[in-house]
C-alpha cells in the first residue's frame, strides 16, 4: 500500500514505510533492516557497486530516465580534489509530489542511498538540495542527518569503518528551474539558478568546479534495495529497458489521488480506473498528462499504454516523473493549458531569448483566447512559437512550454475553436468589453 | 459550518494518524530556536520576531546559525541562499540594508546579492503581512478549484493579492506548484502546508491563525509590535508551531483548538 | 618567425574550407573566414553565455542547432549558417525580441548602428504577428552619463559581464527573472565613480544603454568616423573620433589588443570638447619687438601684422638666419602634438643655435585607473598623449603637475614654443629674448607678444603619430578641418628648415615620420605605412609599468 491510499496491486519497495511513523527515526529504520545495504556496500569496491547499479538498469527518476549506473561511472576514478553528490529534492514539476513523501517518511532510506552512492563515486560531501518550500520534509531530513551523525553513520568514518562522508541539507528559495541539474548547481553555489551550457558536464566540472553527480531523491532511495538484493532481484519488475518499480503520483480528477508504487509498464488505464478508483463523480475522462506538466497530453482514447519509458515515448509523450494528471470532462483544456504556460513563463530563468520572450508571449495569447478575444490566426502563431522554442535553448524549459500547447491544440482543437467562435461573436458588439480588456492586460 | 482541514489528515490513511506522525515531531512540536540540528545548514524562511532596523542582522542564536551555515560550504558564496533565508527569518523580508549586510558578510557585491535575491520567489523583496499565504493555483490544484480558494483568501483577508491586509496580519499571493499536487488545493502559510483546502475552509483557517498568534507570545495583540513583548526570543514560540503535542492523537475538531 | 606548434583542425563553414587552431570557436573561425554570424550576447572581450540564441548554426551530425559562440570547431565538421534551420531560428529569435522591443528607431540614438535593426532588416519577418501590448518599463538614470532604457533592452547581459569581468566593479546585475528581468544597479547606487563604465554604452547591441553626453546630438549615419588616438593620457587608447559638420560629437574605442583591447576610460571618452575650441589662432602674425620698442618710445602705433604664410616664413627664415650660431635656444614642445611636430621643432632649434634646452610641460593626475580585467589599459597619471614621445626625442620634463612653471630663468636668446599655451606666463614672458616664435592652436597672452605667432593644427586636424607610455608608436588620422590658415606644425617647421637650407621640406606626415627615424634611433626601422592601424613598438622603449608613471616621481 502507498500513501495516503494503498492498493493491493502495488509493489512496495521504496514506499514500504509510507505511513509508518515508527520507521522514520533511526532506531525504527534499523529495526526494519535499515543500513544493512550500506554495510554490504562498504564491503564491496566502488567499481562493484557501479557494476551492480548498471546491471540493475535503474533509470534516473527525475524525468530524463538516464541509467543511474552509467551516470555514476562518468565520475573520475582518480581523485584530484573533492567530489560531490547532490540530491535533487527540488521537486516542483506540476503534478509531481513523490519526493516529498519519500523525504518525510523515509529520510534514512535516502541517507543510506546517498552514502552508498557517495562511497561508489568517492564523494566526501553530499548536498541535499531541497526546494525552499519543503520546510516540513526539511525538518525531518535535517533531524535524520543529525541522528546519522550522532550514530557515526555519517561523518568522520561512515559506519565506523568507511571513508569520511559529510551531508548537508541546502534549501532553495523558490525557483522551478533549479530542478534542472545545472541550474541546481548554480543555485547551490549561491548564484542565480540559471542552467549552464553543457559541456562541460557535471561529472567533469560540477558544483564548486568539482566532479559532481546529481541524482533524484527517488533514484537514490532505490539504491539500498538494489545493493541489498542484487540487480536480478530488481529486474523482476518492470520491462527489459525500464526495470524496477516506480512511484506513480496521480493528481487531478481521480477518486484516490496519491502515490502508488507499481512496476514500470503498469497499464495507465488500470492506474486510473483501478488503483485510483476511477474518475471523481464517475464522470468521463477527457485528458491525461502522464509525466508531469512538461510532457504532451494524451486524450481519453490514448490511455491504453503501459507506463514504461519506451511505451509512453512511443505514444508521443514521455514518462517523465510518472506524475499523472487526470482531467475529466468538466476540464477547460484551454484554461488548464494557459495555466501551465503561465507557470513556465513565471519560472523561465530569462537567459535564452526564445524562452524568456516566448513563454510570456504564449501566455498572453492563451489568456486572450481563454477570455474570448482570440483570433483564428493565433493558433498558427502558437504553433510557430512552439517550433521556435523547441531545441533552441540551453535547457528544455521552453520545449516544455510548447509541449502542452502543441498537444492540446492537436488533440482538443475543438475547445480552442469554441473559444475563437465566442470571440468572433463578441467582436463589434457592446459585449466585447471582455475581449478588449483582455487585450489591454 | 465547514470543517477546517489544515493538513491532509482527513484523507485516506492519514485519518488514523496524528499530525505529528504525518509531519514529524520535529515539525509539529516546539521548534528549537537554534534552527534545527547539526549537520543541516538549512534555515527556514519565516519571521520569528520583529526587530528594530538598527539591530544587528544576526546576533545570539542567529549568529551561531550563521556560523554553522558558513562551515558547510567550500566557498563563501555557496552559503548565500541559506544566509538570505536566515536574514529573511530575522527581518521578515529582505530590505536593501539586509542585502547589503549579507553581501558584506559573504564578501560579495551588494548588486550580486540583489541579483540572486530577486531571482528566487521566496525572498520577500518588500514587507509582507505577519502571515504569508501562498495559494497554489497551478494546474493540478487549479482543475480542482484553486482559483476559488485564492478568491476566498483575498475576500476573507480584505487585501489585494500581494498587499498587506489592513490589520497587518495577512498577505495573500498566488504560488506556483508547491509539490503537493495530490492534496488540492495546497496552501502554504508561512512555512506550513495546508492541504486539501477548499474555499469554505478559508475563514476558519484565518481564525485559527489569529488564535495562534495570541498564544504564541503571551500578552501579544495584533496591534502591538512583537518585539515589544518578546524581548527574549527564547520565551517566544514560533507562531505557526502546532500545539497539539508531540505524537498525540489530535482531538476531534470542534471549530479549532481552544 | 618562430614556428608555432599549434594543433589545427579543418572544417567547412558554408562550403568554405577553413583551418584554425584547435579550440577555436565557430563564431571566431567564421569571422576569420569572412563569414559573419549574427550575434548579440557574444563579445570577443567578454565571456560567452550563449543565451541570445542568435548565433545558432547547423553542425552536421548534431541533433540540435549549436551556439557558434561557445562550440569549438571539430575536425572535419560541416557547419552551415546559411541553411533553413539556422535561418528560421534566427528569424524566430528576432521575432521574439520584437514582441517587446519598441519600434522607436526614429528617436533612438542607436538607430543606424543597432544590431537588432540590422539583423531584422536583413532577415526578419516583414510584419510582426504580436497583438499583445508591449512591456513598458521606462528609463532609469544609472548616473555616470548613462541612461538605461528597459523597454529596448534585449537582455544580452554584455553590460553586466563587462562590469563584472572587465571593470571588476560589480555594480550591474540582472534583477528578477524571466521576462520580468531588467538590468539595474544596487537600488539607487548607480554607476557614478566607476571609471570605465562608459564602455557598456558601446557594447550594448541596441539602444538600451544611452550616453547622456551624446543624447540626440547626431544621427549616427551622419557621423564621419576617423581612426585616432585618445590624447587625454599617455596610454594612447585607439579610438574613433566621430564628427559631424567638423565638430567632434563623441569618442569611441577602437580595438587594439596591445593597448586598450575594446575599451577606453570615461575620462578620455568625455574629454573632447577642447578639440572643438571656439577661439583659435587662425592666421600668422608677425611683429618685430625690437623695432616696436623704439616705435613705442616715439609714440608710433605698434602691433603684429597679419600676413600670409609665404611672407611669414620668409621673415622667419630671415630672422633665424640672423641668430648667432652659438646662441642659447629654449625649445618648448607639447605632449599634445605629434612626434613629427615636436621632432621638427627640435631639429629647427638645433639648426639655429648652439645650446638647445628642449623642455615640455604636461599635466599629471594624482593617481591612475587600471582596468582590472585588462590591466594593460591604464588611465595614466600623465594626462597627455605624447609624453613618452617627447622623452624619446630628448625633451626634458619641467614644471608641476598642472603644467605650470619650469620656464623661469629662461634667458635664452631664442624661444621656440610649440603648442604649450603658456597659460601661467604673462605677456612679458620672452621679452628678454632676441626672438620669440610661438606655434599654437589657441590664443595665448604670452604668445600674443611673440615675434612670430603661427597658427598650427591640433592633432585632430592633422595626420601624425604619438608614442604611448608603452613605447608604442601609433598613427592618428585627420578628423577635423583646421581653421582658416592653420597648418600642421611639422609642415611649418619643415618649410622653415628648408628655407634655412636643411634639405627638402616633408610633403606629408609620412615624410616627416621618415625623417624622424633617420635622426632618432627609437624610431629607426619603423615605416609610417607599417604602423598601420595598430602601431609598432619603438626601439628600446621599455613599456612604462602601471604604477610607476612617466618621468621622475615628485619627492
Amino acid at each position: 500500500m502507498a500513501y495516503p491510499y494503498r492498493h493491493e496491486r502495488e509493489t512496495l519497495v521504496i514506499a514500504k514505510h509510507f505511513g509508518d511513523a515508527e520507521a522514520r527515526p533511526l532506531a525504527g529504520y534499523r529495526e526494519r533492516g535499515g543500513y544493512q545495504a550500506l554495510e554490504k556496500a562498504l564491503s564491496m569496491t566502488p567499481e562493484e557497486i557501479v557494476d551492480v547499479m548498471k546491471a540493475s538498469g535503474l533509470r534516473g527518476r527525475g524525468g530524463a530516465g538516464f541509467p543511474t549506473g552509467v551516470k555514476w561511472s562518468f565520475m573520475p576514478k582518480e581523485k584530484k580534489g573533492p567530489h560531490y553528490l547532490v540530491v535533487n529534492a527540488d521537486e516542483s514539476e506540476p503534478g509531481a509530489f513523490k519526493d516529498r513523501e519519500l523525504l518525510r517518511w523515509t529520510p534514512h532510506q535516502l541517507i543510506e542511498g546517498c552514502l552508498i552512492g557517495a562511497y561508489a563515486m568517492r564523494v566526501e560531501h553530499v548536498y541535499v538540495y531541497s526546494r525552499g518550500e519543503f520546510f516540513e520534509p526539511a525538518q525531518i531530513v535535517g533531524r535524520a542527518i543529525a541522528e546519522a551523525y550522532e550514530a557515526g553513520i555519517v561523518g568522520e568514518r561512515v559506519l565506523g569503518s568507511g571513508p569520511r562522508i559529510d551531508m548537508t541539507q541546502h534549501l532553495g528559495a523558490g525557483a522551478y528551474i533549479c530542478g534542472e541539474e545545472t541550474g541546481l548547481m548554480n543555485s547551490l553555489e549561491g548564484r542565480r539558478g540559471q542552467p549552464r551550457i553543457k559541456p562541460p558536464f557535471p561529472a567533469a566540472v560540477g558544483v564548486f568546479g568539482a566532479p559532481t553527480t546529481i541524482n533524484n531523491v527517488e533514484t537514490l532511495c532505490a539504491v539500498p534495495h538494489i545493493i541489498a538484493n542484487g540487480a536480478d532481484w530488481y529486474r523482476q519488475w518492470g520491462t527489459e529497458k525500464s526495470p524496477g518499480t516506480k512511484l506513480f503520483n496521480v493528481s487531478g480528477h481521480v477518486k484516490r489521488r496519491g502515490n502508488y508504487e507499481l512496476p514500470l509498464g503498469f497499464p495507465l488505464r488500470d492506474l486510473i480506473y483501478d488503483v485510483c478508483g476511477g474518475i471523481e463523480g464517475d464522470r468521463s475522462l477527457k485528458a491525461v498528462i502522464p509525466g508531469g506538466s512538461s510532457v504532451p497530453m494524451l486524450s481519453a482514447d490514448e490511455i491504453d499504454i503501459p507506463m514504461d519509458y519506451e511505451s509512453v515515448a512511443a505514444a508521443g509523450t514521455m514518462l517523465g516523473t510518472a506524475s499523472v494528471i487526470v482531467m475529466d470532462e468538466t476540464t477547460d483544456i484551454v484554461k488548464a493549458t494557459r495555466r501551465m504556460v503561465e507557470f513556465y513563463a513565471h519560472e523561465s530563468c530569462g537567459q535564452c531569448t526564445p524562452c524568456r520572450e516566448g513563454t510570456t508571449w504564449m501566455a498572453k495569447i492563451m489568456r486572450r483566447i481563454e477570455n474570448g478575444a482570440g483570433r483564428p490566426e493565433d493558433i498558427q502563431t502558437l504553433l510557430d512559437l512552439g517550433k521556435n522554442m523547441t531545441g533552441t535553448t540551453i535547457c528544455v524549459l521552453s520545449d516544455s512550454t510548447a509541449a502542452p500547447v502543441n498537444s492540446s491544440i492537436a488533440k482538443f482543437r475543438e475547445e480552442y475553436d469554441a473559444k475563437l467562435a465566442m470571440a468572433a461573436k463578441t467582436v463589434g458588439t457592446p459585449d466585447s468589453t471582455a475581449a478588449t480588456s483582455a487585450l489591454a492586460h | 459550518m465547514a470543517e477546517r482541514r489544515d493538513w491532509a489528515g482527513e484523507r485516506g490513511d492519514f485519518a488514523r494518524l496524528s499530525e505529528a506522525e504525518v509531519r514529524g515531531e520535529s515539525y509539529v512540536g516546539e521548534r528549537p530556536l537554534d534552527g534545527g540540528v547539526p549537520g543541516s545548514a538549512c534555515s527556514y524562511p519565516y519571521m520569528l520576531e520583529e526587530k528594530q532596523p538598527e539591530a544587528p542582522l544576526f546576533e545570539g542564536a542567529y549568529q551561531a546559525r550563521f556560523e554553522k551555515i558558513m562551515s558547510r560550504y567550500p566557498e563563501r558564496g555557496g552559503a548565500l541562499l541559506p544566509v538570505l533565508n536566515l536574514a529573511q527569518e530575522v527581518r521578515g523580508w529582505l530590505s536593501p540594508e539586509s542585502m547589503d549586510r549579507v553581501a558584506e558578510l559573504l564578501e560579495l557585491s551588494p548588486m550580486y546579492v540583489r541579483g540572486v535575491a530577486t531571482f528566487y520567489t521566496m525572498y520577500n523583496k518588500r514587507p509582507v503581512g505577519r502571515h504569508l499565504i501562498q495559494v497554489c493555483t497551478n494546474v493540478c490544484c487549479n482543475i480542482c478549484g484553486a482559483d476559488d480558494v485564492m478568491a476566498a483568501f483575498v475576500e476573507a483577508t480584505g487585501a489585494e493579492p500581494g498587499e498587506i491586509s489592513g490589520d497587518g496580519l495577512f498577505t495573500v499571493i498566488e504560488a506556483e506548484c508547491l509539490g503537493a499536487c495530490g492534496f488540492p488545493t495546497a496552501v502554504q502559510i508561512n512555512s506550513r502546508y495546508y492541504e486539501n483546502v477548499g474555499a469554505a475552509d478559508v475563514p476558519s483557517i484565518l481564525d485559527d491563525l489569529r488564535a495562534r498568534d495570541a498564544r504564541a507570545v503571551p500578552g501579544w495583540k495584533p496591534d502591538i509590535p512583537l518585539h515589544e513583548v518578546a524581548k527574549d526570543p527564547a520565551t517566544a514560540r514560533l507562531p505557526d508551531a502546532v500545539e497539539a503535542g508531540r505524537g498525540e492523537r489530535r482531538a476531534p475538531r470542534d471549530g479549532g483548538p481552544k | 618567425m618562430a614556428e608555432q606548434a599549434t594543433e589545427t583542425v579543418t572544417a567547412t563553414i558554408d562550403g568554405r574550407e577553413i583551418t584554425v587552431a584547435k579550440g577555436t570557436r565557430i563564431i571566431e573561425a567564421a569571422e576569420a573566414a569572412g563569414i559573419g554570424i549574427a550575434h548579440y550576447c557574444y563579445h570577443p572581450g567578454l565571456s560567452a553565455p550563449a543565451m541570445c540564441r542568435m548565433c545558432l548554426v547547423e553542425v552536421e551530425g548534431a541533433p540540435k542547432l549549436q551556439p557558434a559562440c561557445v562550440t569549438p570547431v571539430a575536425e572535419g565538421s560541416v557547419i552551415r549558417t546559411e541553411a533553413d534551420k539556422p535561418r528560421e531560428a534566427r528569424q524566430g529569435v528576432l521575432e521574439f525580441y520584437l514582441q517587446n522591443h519598441p519600434l522607436d528607431c526614429p528617436i533612438c540614438d542607436k538607430s543606424g548602428e543597432c544590431k537588432l535593426q540590422d539583423y531584422t532588416y536583413a532577415e526578419g519577418r516583414k510584419r510582426g504577428r504580436s497583438l499583445e501590448p508591449k512591456r513598458v518599463l521606462g528609463q532609469d538614470d544609472f548616473g555616470g552619463n548613462i541612461v538605461y532604457d528597459g523597454d529596448r533592452c534585449i537582455m544580452c547581459t554584455r553590460c553586466v559581464r563587462f562590469m563584472r569581468e572587465v571593470a571588476q566593479d560589480d555594480l550591474l546585475g540582472v534583477v528578477q527573472r524571466g521576462s520580468r528581468s531588467v538590468i539595474d544597479t544596487f537600488f539607487e547606487e548607480g554607476l557614478d565613480g566607476s571609471p570605465f563604465a562608459g564602455n557598456i554604452i558601446d557594447i550594448c547591441p541596441v539602444g538600451a544603454l544611452l550616453s547622456t553626453d551624446f543624447h540626440h546630438k547626431a544621427r549616427v549615419w551622419d557621423l564621419d568616423r576617423t581612426p585616432s588616438i585618445c590624447a587625454s593620457c599617455s596610454q594612447g587608447c585607439n579610438i574613433s573620433v566621430d564628427t559631424r559638420d567638423n565638430v567632434v560629437q563623441r569618442l569611441r574605442p577602437r580595438a587594439n589588443s596591445a593597448v586598450n583591447s575594446y575599451w577606453m576610460c570615461d575620462y578620455g571618452r568625455t574629454n573632447y570638447e577642447w578639440m572643438n575650441p571656439a577661439a583659435r589662432l587662425e592666421r600668422p602674425h608677425v611683429r618685430d619687438r625690437r623695432s616696436e620698442a623704439v616705435a613705442a618710445g616715439s609714440g608710433a602705433a605698434s602691433g603684429a601684422a597679419e600676413v600670409g604664410w609665404e611672407a611669414a616664413i620668409i621673415a622667419l627664415v630671415d630672422r633665424l638666419s640672423a641668430v648667432d650660431n652659438s646662441a642659447s635656444i629654449l625649445a618648448v614642445g607639447s605632449p599634445f602634438h605629434s612626434n613629427e611636430d615636436n621632432a621638427l621643432l627640435l631639429r629647427l632649434a638645433r639648426r639655429v643655435g648652439g645650446s638647445v634646452h628642449a623642455v615640455f610641460r604636461s599635466p599629471r593626475a594624482e593617481n591612475e585607473d587600471v582596468l582590472p580585467g585588462f590591466p594593460t589599459l591604464v588611465r595614466r597619471r600623465d594626462l597627455a598623449a605624447n609624453v613618452r614621445g617627447l622623452e624619446l626625442l630628448g625633451f626634458e620634463r619641467v614644471g608641476d603637475d598642472e603644467a605650470r612653471g619650469g620656464l623661469d630663468g629662461a634667458d635664452a636668446a631664442v624661444v621656440l614654443v610649440l603648442g604649450d599655451p603658456l597659460a601661467d606666463r604673462d605677456a612679458g614672458f620672452a621679452d628678454d629674448a632676441e626672438l620669440f616664435v610661438y606655434l599654437g592652436t589657441v590664443p595665448s597672452q604670452a604668445g600674443a607678444r611673440a615675434d612670430f605667432q603661427l597658427p598650427v593644427t591640433s592633432h585632430a586636424e592633422e595626420d601624425g603619430t604619438f608614442t604611448n607610455a608603452l613605447g608604442r608608436v601609433q598613427r592618428f588620422w585627420q578628423a577635423l578641418r583646421g581653421p582658416s590658415l592653420a597648418r600642421p606644425a611639422w609642415q611649418v617647421l619643415g618649410v622653415t628648415l628648408a628655407g634655412l637650407g636643411a634639405g627638402a621640406a616633408p610633403a606629408t606626415a609620412a615624410d616627416a615620420f621618415l625623417s624622424l627615424g633617420e635622426e632618432n634611433g627609437a624610431f629607426a626601422g619603423l615605416s609610417y605605412a607599417g604602423l598601420g592601424m595598430r602601431g609598432s613598438q619603438a626601439q628600446g622603449a621599455e613599456p612604462v609599468a602601471a604604477g610607476a608613471g612617466a618621468g621622475a616621481e615628485a619627492p
